[in-house]
């Protein structure tokens, strides 16, 4: 039996507009347009809204959580006539997960790229040659290191 | 010298990994006489879905580092990218509107030497194109793709949220149509026009069924090549479909053009000078139709 949280939701971030919870009344209008709810059953928007909204959330923020299928093409957003915008609480659970380890090993590693390296990828040999031969300027990459100490740590 | 110039915020998927729309994008500014400032310092913007679902604050916080780093040449900014539009627009807005949440982070950047973020613009390339249009960029047109059926793929991030975005309807955009009618072809409407390509979809496998659908559709209505605004859906749509046709047997034969492609070749730009060779769907049946 799941175990309701009613603090669950002051978890989430408060950096992005993920707060409009409570004006949610259920109508489904993210539900109708978005991708990834047309492909997996148990991607959707509303039902994720409203399991966030009475905290048995712990699927959402466990591991293989259906959460990292969001397209993020901000259809619910737009749609929702509450400015619930659900985009804003998948990505706050997105948060949640990967705080608790529990974020799919690419993102972990993608992240690590932007934060060590400055980039999501590496310039390699061919790459730099391939510039070279189409005439663009030499690449300006960020110093290795540089943003960890904005970072705090 | 040129009279309008702009910072160019380059991302990282472009100049790492889709270079070929770098040199048309450069081509094209240099043509239609706009000024570019290649700064230093930019990072990855960061890549709006997967580092910001790692952490909104970390996010924010490399955003604004790159806001600032633009602040230092004082112009306003121009990206090839949907991605770095939306991360470099939202963070503005966040900066604008929760100065609690920025605060510290704007202090931190700050301690490194580097100005505070201030009211640069953010411009997509597709925002710079439709507002300088008239004034600039029409006159530096040499040739016209008469007859060509074009299908547009704006991407969800140059579209929505529209009150961030502030580019066009979020869902029946018309913006770029009118571009593309005038250099002499046709816009072409399709079923699911402001459909996402599905790239950031985590299952490669349904993430492309949502690719295949939308070429699908774009191939039903005539269109001779597709064009998209960011590097993420032109990998989605052009690599997309090689790995399509292995898994299905589906071949839709269109090719990919980034806008800055499309326009360089209307400024006068030699195909084999752009590179198209990288590109998975070969765009040579499609060039020397309409840009021999």
């Amino acid at each position: 039996m799941a175990k309701v949280n009613p603090d669950f939701a002051k978890q989430l971030t408060g950096i992005e507009s993920a707060g409009n919870l409570n004006y949610c009344y259920q109508c489904s209008a993210c539900v109708q347009e978005c991708p990834a709810a047309l492909r997996f059953s148990e991607f959707n928007p509303r039902e994720i809204v409203l399991s966030t909204l009475l905290g048995v959330a712990d699927e959402l923020t466990g591991k293989n959580s259906v959460i990292w299928q969001c397209a993020t093409c901000y259809n619910c957003y737009e749609r929702c006539p509450q400015g619930t915008r659900p985009i804003e609480v998948v990505t706050a659970l997105k948060n949640l997960a990967f705080q608790l380890g529990n974020a799919p090993e690419q993102i972990s590693a993608l992240r690590e790229s932007v934060i060590t390296s400055g980039t999501i990828t590496a310039l390699s040999d061919s790459m730099k040659k391939r510039r070279e031969q189409l005439g663009v300027p030499k690449i300006s990459l960020p110093e290795e290191g540089s943003l960890k100490k904005i970072l705090g740590g | 010298m040129a009279q309008i110039e702009l910072t160019l915020f380059p991302g990282c998927m472009i100049p790492l990994r889709y270079p070929q729309i770098e040199k048309a994008a450069r081509f094209f500014f240099n043509a239609a006489g706009l000024g570019i400032i290649d700064a230093e310092g930019f990072t990855c913007c960061p890549e709006p879905w997967n580092v910001k679902g790692a952490g909104l604050a970390e996010w924010l916080t490399i955003a604004t580092w790159n806001l600032c780093v633009a602040e230092k040449h004082s112009r306003d900014v121009v990206t090839l990218c949907n991605g770095c539009y939306s991360t470099l627009k939202e963070a503005q807005r966040i900066i604008s509107i929760n100065g609690e949440a920025t605060k510290e982070i704007i202090s931190r950047i700050k301690s490194t030497g580097l100005p505070e973020p201030g009211t640069l613009r953010i411009l997509h390339v597709a925002h710079l194109i439709s507002e300088l249009w008239e004034p600039l960029i029409s006159k530096s047109i040499k040739k016209r793709p008469e007859g060509a059926n074009i299908a547009i793929h704006h991407g969800c991030h140059l579209l929505r949220p529209a009150e961030i975005m502030e580019f066009d309807n979020p869902f029946e955009p018309s913006i770029l149509e009118q571009i593309i009618d005038s250099i002499g072809a046709t816009p072409t409407l399709y079923r699911g026009y402001t459909d996402c390509c599905g790239r950031a979809l985590l299952d490669r496998e349904k993430s492309l069924d949502i690719a295949s659908a939308k070429l699908e559709s774009i191939k039903e209505a005539g269109a001779d090549c597709i064009v998209v605004l960011c590097p993420a859906c032109f990998e989605q749509l052009d690599l997309g479909q090689i790995e399509i046709k292995r898994k299905t047997k589906k071949v839709f034969d269109l090719p990919v053009f980034h806008f800055c492609q499309l326009l360089a070749l209307a400024c006068g730009a030699v195909p084999n000078d752009l590179g198209f060779e990288y590109h998975r769907v070969p765009a040579g049946d499609f060039l020397s139709r309409f840009f021999s």
